[in-house]
Protein backbone atom coordinates (compact mmCIF):
# COMPACT_ATOMS: atom_id res chain seq x y z
CA UNK A 1 0.00 0.00 0.00
CA UNK A 2 1.30 3.39 1.09
CA UNK A 3 5.28 3.91 2.24
CA UNK A 4 4.22 1.73 5.38
CA UNK A 5 6.46 1.74 8.58
CA UNK A 6 8.88 -0.55 8.37
CA UNK A 7 7.48 -3.58 10.67
CA UNK A 8 7.76 -6.18 8.53
CA UNK A 9 10.01 -7.98 10.92
CA UNK A 10 7.39 -10.96 12.37
CA UNK A 11 7.70 -9.67 16.25
CA UNK A 12 7.14 -6.09 15.13
CA UNK A 13 3.84 -7.33 13.12
CA UNK A 14 2.65 -9.66 15.81
CA UNK A 15 3.09 -7.40 18.56
CA UNK A 16 0.95 -4.57 16.00
CA UNK A 17 -1.54 -7.16 15.21
CA UNK A 18 -1.78 -7.80 19.08
CA UNK A 19 -2.39 -4.20 20.10
CA UNK A 20 -5.27 -4.11 17.12
CA UNK A 21 -7.18 -7.40 18.58
CA UNK A 22 -6.49 -6.41 22.27
CA UNK A 23 -7.77 -2.68 21.38
CA UNK A 24 -5.25 -0.18 22.30
CA UNK A 25 -4.53 1.18 18.93
CA UNK A 26 -6.03 4.98 18.07
CA UNK A 27 -8.79 5.24 15.93
CA UNK A 28 -6.07 6.50 12.85
CA UNK A 29 -3.39 3.42 13.84
CA UNK A 30 -6.48 0.96 13.46
CA UNK A 31 -7.66 2.06 10.16
CA UNK A 32 -4.45 2.16 8.97
CA UNK A 33 -4.29 -1.82 9.92
CA UNK A 34 -7.81 -2.31 8.76
CA UNK A 35 -6.54 -1.00 4.97
CA UNK A 36 -3.36 -3.29 5.21
CA UNK A 37 -5.24 -6.64 6.22
CA UNK A 38 -6.51 -7.34 2.93
CA UNK A 39 -2.80 -7.19 1.34
CA UNK A 40 -0.19 -8.86 4.01
CA UNK A 41 -1.45 -12.67 4.40
CA UNK A 42 1.45 -12.58 7.56
CA UNK A 43 -0.50 -9.60 9.19
CA UNK A 44 -3.75 -10.93 8.81
CA UNK A 45 -2.56 -14.41 10.05
CA UNK A 46 -0.85 -12.95 12.92
CA UNK A 47 -4.48 -10.87 13.60
CA UNK A 48 -6.17 -14.18 13.35
CA UNK A 49 -4.08 -15.77 15.66
CA UNK A 50 -4.53 -13.17 18.17
CA UNK A 51 -8.05 -13.56 17.92
CA UNK A 52 -8.04 -17.08 18.38
CA UNK A 53 -5.95 -16.48 21.74
CA UNK A 54 -8.06 -13.98 23.64
CA UNK A 55 -11.29 -14.90 22.34
CA UNK A 56 -12.38 -16.45 25.69
CA UNK A 57 -11.98 -13.03 27.37
CA UNK A 58 -15.17 -11.95 25.69
CA UNK A 59 -16.65 -14.73 28.54
CA UNK A 60 -15.82 -11.87 30.74
CA UNK A 61 -18.46 -9.46 29.78
CA UNK A 62 -21.56 -10.20 31.30
CA UNK A 63 -24.27 -11.18 28.55
CA UNK A 64 -27.10 -8.27 28.31
CA UNK A 65 -30.44 -9.33 27.23
CA UNK A 66 -31.60 -7.44 24.06
CA UNK A 67 -34.53 -5.09 24.42
CA UNK A 68 -37.40 -6.18 21.96
CA UNK A 69 -37.37 -3.66 19.64
CA UNK A 70 -33.00 -5.13 18.54
CA UNK A 71 -34.91 -7.50 16.16
CA UNK A 72 -37.36 -6.46 14.25
CA UNK A 73 -34.77 -3.33 14.01
CA UNK A 74 -32.60 -5.96 12.24
CA UNK A 75 -35.31 -7.69 10.13
CA UNK A 76 -36.71 -4.08 9.26
CA UNK A 77 -33.19 -2.68 7.72
CA UNK A 78 -32.59 -7.09 6.05
CA UNK A 79 -35.56 -6.42 4.39
CA UNK A 80 -34.79 -2.65 3.09
CA UNK A 81 -31.54 -4.79 1.75
CA UNK A 82 -33.52 -7.12 -0.11
CA UNK A 83 -34.90 -5.81 -4.17
CA UNK A 84 -38.66 -6.82 -4.60
CA UNK A 85 -37.90 -9.51 -6.54
CA UNK A 86 -35.50 -12.03 -4.46
CA UNK A 87 -33.17 -13.89 -7.29
CA UNK A 88 -33.16 -17.67 -7.19
CA UNK A 89 -29.64 -17.52 -6.88
CA UNK A 90 -28.45 -15.28 -2.99
CA UNK A 91 -24.82 -15.15 -4.46
CA UNK A 92 -25.71 -12.80 -7.39
CA UNK A 93 -27.61 -10.04 -4.87
CA UNK A 94 -25.42 -7.11 -5.27
CA UNK A 95 -24.90 -6.39 -1.84
CA UNK A 96 -22.90 -9.92 -1.57
CA UNK A 97 -20.53 -7.51 -3.24
CA UNK A 98 -20.11 -5.50 -0.26
CA UNK A 99 -17.22 -7.20 1.57
CA UNK A 100 -15.51 -5.87 -1.89
CA UNK A 101 -16.10 -2.28 -1.38
CA UNK A 102 -14.67 -2.55 1.91
CA UNK A 103 -11.12 -0.31 2.26
CA UNK A 104 -11.29 0.19 -1.46
CA UNK A 105 -10.78 3.56 -3.58
CA UNK A 106 -13.41 5.15 -5.09
CA UNK A 107 -11.66 3.79 -8.58
CA UNK A 108 -11.76 0.36 -6.99
CA UNK A 109 -15.88 0.91 -6.00
CA UNK A 110 -16.78 1.42 -9.73
CA UNK A 111 -14.58 -1.75 -10.99
CA UNK A 112 -16.82 -3.62 -8.11
CA UNK A 113 -20.13 -2.16 -9.74
CA UNK A 114 -19.08 -3.10 -13.46
CA UNK A 115 -18.73 -6.75 -12.01
CA UNK A 116 -22.19 -6.62 -10.41
CA UNK A 117 -23.39 -5.74 -13.26
CA UNK A 118 -21.46 -8.92 -15.17
CA UNK A 119 -23.26 -10.75 -12.89
CA UNK A 120 -26.70 -9.54 -13.09
CA UNK A 121 -26.29 -9.70 -16.96
CA UNK A 122 -26.33 -13.76 -16.32
CA UNK A 123 -30.05 -13.93 -14.12
CA UNK A 124 -32.00 -11.32 -16.53
CA UNK A 125 -35.26 -12.31 -14.10
CA UNK A 126 -34.21 -9.72 -11.43
CA UNK A 127 -34.80 -6.30 -11.07
CA UNK A 128 -31.78 -5.10 -9.07
CA UNK A 129 -31.54 -1.55 -8.54
CA UNK A 130 -30.76 0.76 -11.67
CA UNK A 131 -28.41 3.25 -9.93
CA UNK A 132 -26.58 3.03 -6.77
CA UNK A 133 -24.63 4.95 -4.77
CA UNK A 134 -21.84 4.32 -1.87
CA UNK A 135 -21.39 7.40 0.64
CA UNK A 136 -17.87 6.99 1.74
CA UNK A 137 -16.38 8.57 4.92
CA UNK A 138 -13.60 11.41 2.98
CA UNK A 139 -10.86 10.55 4.71
CA UNK A 140 -10.54 7.26 5.33
CA UNK A 141 -13.30 6.20 2.04
CA UNK A 142 -15.12 3.65 4.49
CA UNK A 143 -18.76 2.81 3.38
CA UNK A 144 -21.17 4.05 5.86
CA UNK A 145 -24.30 4.00 3.08
CA UNK A 146 -25.67 2.69 0.12
CA UNK A 147 -28.25 4.90 -1.94
CA UNK A 148 -30.22 2.55 -4.44
CA UNK A 149 -32.70 3.49 -6.93
CA UNK A 150 -34.98 1.06 -8.64
CA UNK A 151 -36.06 4.05 -10.74
CA UNK A 152 -35.57 7.62 -11.37
CA UNK A 153 -37.97 8.87 -9.36
CA UNK A 154 -37.45 6.99 -5.88
CA UNK A 155 -34.11 6.46 -3.74
CA UNK A 156 -33.44 4.13 -0.83
CA UNK A 157 -30.81 4.99 1.78
CA UNK A 158 -29.54 2.27 3.60
CA UNK A 159 -26.88 2.56 7.02
CA UNK A 160 -23.93 -0.13 6.87
CA UNK A 161 -22.24 1.08 9.82
CA UNK A 162 -22.75 3.34 13.05
CA UNK A 163 -22.74 6.86 12.33
CA UNK A 164 -21.86 8.79 15.28
CA UNK A 165 -23.67 11.70 15.65
CA UNK A 166 -23.17 14.26 18.73
CA UNK A 167 -26.05 14.62 20.48
CA UNK A 168 -26.38 18.21 19.79
CA UNK A 169 -26.05 17.80 16.05
CA UNK A 170 -27.88 16.15 13.27
CA UNK A 171 -27.16 14.41 10.12
CA UNK A 172 -28.74 15.89 6.72
CA UNK A 173 -28.70 14.52 3.23
CA UNK A 174 -28.34 16.28 0.68
CA UNK A 175 -28.10 16.13 -3.52
CA UNK A 176 -26.88 18.26 -6.11
CA UNK A 177 -26.81 17.55 -10.11
CA UNK A 178 -24.51 18.47 -12.59
CA UNK A 179 -26.26 21.28 -13.93
CA UNK A 180 -27.94 22.30 -10.74
CA UNK A 181 -26.81 25.72 -9.03
CA UNK A 182 -26.63 24.05 -5.63
CA UNK A 183 -27.43 21.34 -3.22
CA UNK A 184 -30.91 20.51 -2.01
CA UNK A 185 -31.92 19.25 0.92
CA UNK A 186 -33.82 15.61 1.27
CA UNK A 187 -34.56 16.27 5.04
CA UNK A 188 -32.41 15.13 8.08
CA UNK A 189 -31.19 11.38 9.05
CA UNK A 190 -31.18 9.73 11.85
CA UNK A 191 -28.14 7.08 12.14
CA UNK A 192 -28.75 3.60 11.47
CA UNK A 193 -32.60 4.88 9.54
CA UNK A 194 -33.60 3.64 6.55
CA UNK A 195 -34.90 5.64 4.47
CA UNK A 196 -37.40 6.01 1.39
CA UNK A 197 -37.65 8.92 -0.39
CA UNK A 198 -39.96 10.38 -3.89
CA UNK A 199 -37.68 12.75 -5.53
CA UNK A 200 -40.71 13.97 -6.75
CA UNK A 201 -39.56 17.65 -6.65
CA UNK A 202 -36.57 17.08 -8.34
CA UNK A 203 -35.27 16.46 -11.83
CA UNK A 204 -34.61 12.28 -12.09
CA UNK A 205 -31.97 10.75 -10.93
CA UNK A 206 -29.00 10.66 -13.04
CA UNK A 207 -25.31 9.25 -13.17
CA UNK A 208 -23.15 11.39 -11.75
CA UNK A 209 -25.53 12.80 -9.28
CA UNK A 210 -24.21 13.57 -6.07
CA UNK A 211 -25.28 12.87 -2.37
CA UNK A 212 -24.24 13.94 0.89
CA UNK A 213 -24.33 13.85 4.80
CA UNK A 214 -23.76 16.51 6.54
CA UNK A 215 -23.10 17.23 10.23
CA UNK A 216 -25.47 20.14 11.02
CA UNK A 217 -27.31 21.96 13.88
CA UNK A 218 -29.74 19.81 15.68
CA UNK A 219 -32.88 21.20 12.82
CA UNK A 220 -30.78 21.04 10.18
CA UNK A 221 -28.81 23.72 7.89
CA UNK A 222 -30.58 27.31 8.96
CA UNK A 223 -29.09 28.74 5.47
CA UNK A 224 -30.95 26.11 3.28
CA UNK A 225 -27.33 24.96 1.78
CA UNK A 226 -24.48 22.41 3.56
CA UNK A 227 -22.74 23.85 6.20
CA UNK A 228 -20.98 21.64 8.57
CA UNK A 229 -18.42 18.96 7.60
CA UNK A 230 -19.50 16.08 5.16
CA UNK A 231 -19.80 12.46 6.73
CA UNK A 232 -19.83 10.62 3.77
CA UNK A 233 -20.33 11.55 0.15
CA UNK A 234 -20.73 9.44 -3.01
CA UNK A 235 -21.87 9.75 -6.71
CA UNK A 236 -24.56 8.08 -8.37
CA UNK A 237 -23.72 5.06 -10.50
CA UNK A 238 -25.92 3.49 -13.10
CA UNK A 239 -25.88 -0.17 -13.04
CA UNK A 240 -26.94 -1.83 -16.12
CA UNK B 1 -29.28 -19.81 26.13
CA UNK B 2 -28.60 -17.66 29.27
CA UNK B 3 -25.28 -16.83 30.13
CA UNK B 4 -25.78 -18.36 33.58
CA UNK B 5 -27.50 -21.83 32.07
CA UNK B 6 -24.38 -21.89 30.20
CA UNK B 7 -22.11 -21.49 32.55
CA UNK B 8 -23.96 -24.34 34.93
CA UNK B 9 -23.64 -26.71 32.37
CA UNK B 10 -20.33 -26.35 31.31
CA UNK B 11 -19.56 -30.16 32.37
CA UNK B 12 -21.84 -31.21 30.03
CA UNK B 13 -21.69 -31.13 26.32
CA UNK B 14 -21.92 -27.79 24.92
CA UNK B 15 -25.19 -27.18 23.25
CA UNK B 16 -24.75 -27.82 19.77
CA UNK B 17 -24.92 -25.12 17.42
CA UNK B 18 -23.54 -25.48 14.16
CA UNK B 19 -22.01 -21.57 13.41
CA UNK B 20 -20.27 -22.32 10.61
CA UNK B 21 -23.35 -23.85 8.97
CA UNK B 22 -25.20 -20.97 9.91
CA UNK B 23 -22.84 -18.75 8.06
CA UNK B 24 -22.97 -20.88 5.38
CA UNK B 25 -26.87 -20.23 5.54
CA UNK B 26 -26.76 -16.60 5.84
CA UNK B 27 -24.31 -16.53 2.97
CA UNK B 28 -26.94 -18.41 0.78
CA UNK B 29 -29.93 -15.56 1.89
CA UNK B 30 -31.43 -17.83 4.33
CA UNK B 31 -32.75 -15.53 6.78
CA UNK B 32 -33.51 -18.36 9.33
CA UNK B 33 -30.20 -18.81 10.04
CA UNK B 34 -29.45 -15.13 11.15
CA UNK B 35 -32.78 -15.50 13.64
CA UNK B 36 -31.37 -18.72 15.03
CA UNK B 37 -28.05 -17.23 15.40
CA UNK B 38 -29.48 -14.27 16.76
CA UNK B 39 -31.39 -16.29 18.76
CA UNK B 40 -28.02 -17.92 20.81
CA UNK B 41 -25.90 -15.40 20.60
CA UNK B 42 -27.43 -11.51 20.65
CA UNK B 43 -27.26 -11.44 24.39
CA UNK B 44 -23.52 -12.38 24.70
CA UNK B 45 -22.65 -10.56 22.19
CA UNK B 46 -24.28 -7.24 23.42
CA UNK B 47 -22.73 -8.10 26.61
CA UNK B 48 -19.33 -7.68 24.52
CA UNK B 49 -20.90 -4.59 23.05
CA UNK B 50 -22.16 -2.53 26.04
CA UNK B 51 -18.88 -3.13 27.95
CA UNK B 52 -17.09 -1.71 25.31
CA UNK B 53 -19.64 1.11 24.32
CA UNK B 54 -20.47 1.88 27.98
CA UNK B 55 -24.35 2.55 26.80
CA UNK B 56 -27.35 0.72 26.10
CA UNK B 57 -28.28 2.86 23.24
CA UNK B 58 -25.60 2.61 21.25
CA UNK B 59 -24.41 -1.11 22.28
CA UNK B 60 -27.85 -2.11 20.57
CA UNK B 61 -27.09 -0.15 17.70
CA UNK B 62 -23.02 -1.79 17.34
CA UNK B 63 -25.37 -4.86 17.28
CA UNK B 64 -27.45 -4.24 15.04
CA UNK B 65 -24.72 -3.19 12.61
CA UNK B 66 -23.20 -6.55 13.49
CA UNK B 67 -25.85 -8.36 12.42
CA UNK B 68 -26.13 -6.50 9.35
CA UNK B 69 -22.62 -7.08 8.38
CA UNK B 70 -22.73 -10.84 9.42
CA UNK B 71 -25.16 -11.14 6.78
CA UNK B 72 -23.96 -9.19 4.20
CA UNK B 73 -20.38 -10.59 4.69
CA UNK B 74 -21.47 -14.26 5.70
CA UNK B 75 -20.00 -15.38 2.32
CA UNK B 76 -16.31 -14.10 3.20
CA UNK B 77 -16.10 -16.26 6.40
CA UNK B 78 -12.96 -18.58 5.42
CA UNK B 79 -12.94 -21.27 8.13
CA UNK B 80 -9.07 -21.40 7.40
CA UNK B 81 -8.91 -18.73 9.57
CA UNK B 82 -10.64 -19.26 12.29
CA UNK B 83 -13.76 -20.27 14.14
CA UNK B 84 -17.01 -18.93 12.73
CA UNK B 85 -18.06 -18.16 16.37
CA UNK B 86 -14.64 -16.11 16.68
CA UNK B 87 -15.26 -14.57 13.32
CA UNK B 88 -19.11 -13.09 14.60
CA UNK B 89 -17.13 -12.33 18.16
CA UNK B 90 -14.21 -10.45 16.23
CA UNK B 91 -16.84 -8.53 14.20
CA UNK B 92 -18.65 -7.03 16.30
CA UNK B 93 -15.92 -6.49 19.39
CA UNK B 94 -13.95 -4.42 16.42
CA UNK B 95 -17.26 -2.45 15.25
CA UNK B 96 -17.54 -1.31 18.70
CA UNK B 97 -13.96 -0.68 18.80
CA UNK B 98 -14.14 1.13 16.00
CA UNK B 99 -17.39 3.09 16.86
CA UNK B 100 -15.50 4.22 19.92
CA UNK B 101 -12.29 4.88 18.71
CA UNK B 102 -14.07 7.23 15.46
CA UNK B 103 -15.95 9.66 17.95
CA UNK B 104 -13.07 10.21 19.56
CA UNK B 105 -11.52 11.20 16.20
CA UNK B 106 -13.76 13.06 16.10
CA UNK B 107 -13.35 15.59 18.99
CA UNK B 108 -9.43 15.26 19.52
CA UNK B 109 -7.33 16.54 16.48
CA UNK B 110 -3.89 15.92 17.71
CA UNK B 111 -3.50 12.31 18.74
CA UNK B 112 -1.45 13.26 22.05
CA UNK B 113 -4.67 15.01 23.27
CA UNK B 114 -6.33 11.59 23.87
CA UNK B 115 -4.66 11.91 27.64
CA UNK B 116 -7.24 15.11 27.82
CA UNK B 117 -10.33 12.92 27.19
CA UNK B 118 -10.73 11.35 30.40
CA UNK B 119 -14.54 10.33 30.95
CA UNK B 120 -13.52 7.75 33.35
CA UNK B 121 -15.78 9.12 36.45
CA UNK B 122 -19.15 8.00 35.09
CA UNK B 123 -17.44 4.25 34.39
CA UNK B 124 -16.32 3.72 38.14
CA UNK B 125 -18.98 2.44 39.54
CA UNK B 126 -19.27 -0.27 36.91
CA UNK B 127 -15.59 -1.39 36.97
CA UNK B 128 -16.21 -2.23 40.87
CA UNK B 129 -17.23 -5.60 39.44
CA UNK B 130 -14.59 -6.14 37.13
CA UNK B 131 -12.16 -8.55 39.03
CA UNK B 132 -9.47 -10.32 36.96
CA UNK B 133 -9.05 -13.26 39.91
CA UNK B 134 -12.38 -14.58 39.08
CA UNK B 135 -12.62 -16.15 36.20
CA UNK B 136 -15.18 -17.59 34.18
CA UNK B 137 -15.99 -21.62 34.15
CA UNK B 138 -13.29 -24.00 31.80
CA UNK B 139 -10.15 -24.07 30.91
CA UNK B 140 -9.21 -21.87 28.71
CA UNK B 141 -5.46 -21.92 27.82
CA UNK B 142 -5.57 -17.90 28.12
CA UNK B 143 -6.62 -17.65 31.94
CA UNK B 144 -3.43 -20.23 32.54
CA UNK B 145 -1.51 -17.59 30.66
CA UNK B 146 -3.06 -14.54 32.64
CA UNK B 147 -2.60 -15.77 36.32
CA UNK B 148 1.22 -15.94 35.29
CA UNK B 149 1.72 -12.21 34.93
CA UNK B 150 1.56 -9.59 37.63
CA UNK B 151 -1.52 -8.42 38.64
CA UNK B 152 -1.74 -4.84 37.70
CA UNK B 153 -0.54 -6.12 34.00
CA UNK B 154 -3.36 -8.19 33.87
CA UNK B 155 -5.53 -5.54 34.89
CA UNK B 156 -3.83 -3.66 31.84
CA UNK B 157 -5.00 -6.58 29.40
CA UNK B 158 -8.62 -7.47 31.18
CA UNK B 159 -8.90 -3.24 30.87
CA UNK B 160 -8.26 -3.15 27.20
CA UNK B 161 -9.68 -6.10 25.84
CA UNK B 162 -13.34 -6.41 27.91
CA UNK B 163 -13.76 -2.90 28.63
CA UNK B 164 -12.12 -1.32 25.24
CA UNK B 165 -10.05 1.35 27.74
CA UNK B 166 -7.31 2.88 25.74
CA UNK B 167 -4.00 3.07 26.88
CA UNK B 168 -4.69 6.63 28.78
CA UNK B 169 -7.70 5.11 30.33
CA UNK B 170 -5.96 2.35 31.65
CA UNK B 171 -2.86 4.81 32.82
CA UNK B 172 -5.81 6.55 34.37
CA UNK B 173 -7.81 3.96 36.26
CA UNK B 174 -4.47 1.99 37.97
CA UNK B 175 -3.02 5.42 38.35
CA UNK B 176 0.30 5.04 36.50
CA UNK B 177 2.11 6.75 33.96
CA UNK B 178 0.77 6.26 30.05
CA UNK B 179 4.99 5.14 29.27
CA UNK B 180 4.77 2.62 31.98
CA UNK B 181 1.14 1.28 30.92
CA UNK B 182 2.19 1.20 26.69
CA UNK B 183 5.68 -0.65 28.09
CA UNK B 184 3.37 -3.43 30.55
CA UNK B 185 1.10 -4.28 27.51
CA UNK B 186 3.27 -4.73 25.02
CA UNK B 187 5.69 -7.27 27.16
CA UNK B 188 2.58 -8.74 28.37
CA UNK B 189 1.23 -9.61 24.95
CA UNK B 190 4.49 -10.77 24.45
CA UNK B 191 4.67 -12.96 27.46
CA UNK B 192 1.39 -14.55 26.50
CA UNK B 193 1.99 -14.89 22.71
CA UNK B 194 4.78 -17.66 24.40
CA UNK B 195 2.45 -18.83 26.75
CA UNK B 196 0.07 -19.61 24.82
CA UNK B 197 2.54 -20.43 21.39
Amino acid sequence: MTSTPDNSDPADLDALAGEYVLGTLNGLQRRALEQRLPHEPDLQAAVDRWEARLLPLNDLAPAQQPSERLWPRIERSLNALNVPAPPTQASTRWWNLLPLWRGLTAAGLAATLALGTALWSATPAISPPAYVVVLVAPQSQTPGWVIQANDREHIQLIPLGVAQVPSDKALEFWTKGDDWAGPVSLGLVKPGQVLSLPLDRLPPLASDQLFELTLEGPNGSTTGKPTGPIQFIGRAVKVI
Amino acid sequence: MSHLQRRNTVTLPEPIFDYEACLLACARGEQQALVALYAQESARLLGVAKRIARDSALAEDIVHDAFIKIWLRASSFDPGRGSARGWIFSLTRHMALNAMRETRLEIQVSENSELALQPLATLDGRLQTQDPLHWPDGCERIYGCLEQLDPARRSCIVHAYVDGYTHAEIANKLDTPLGTVKAWIKRSLSALRECMG
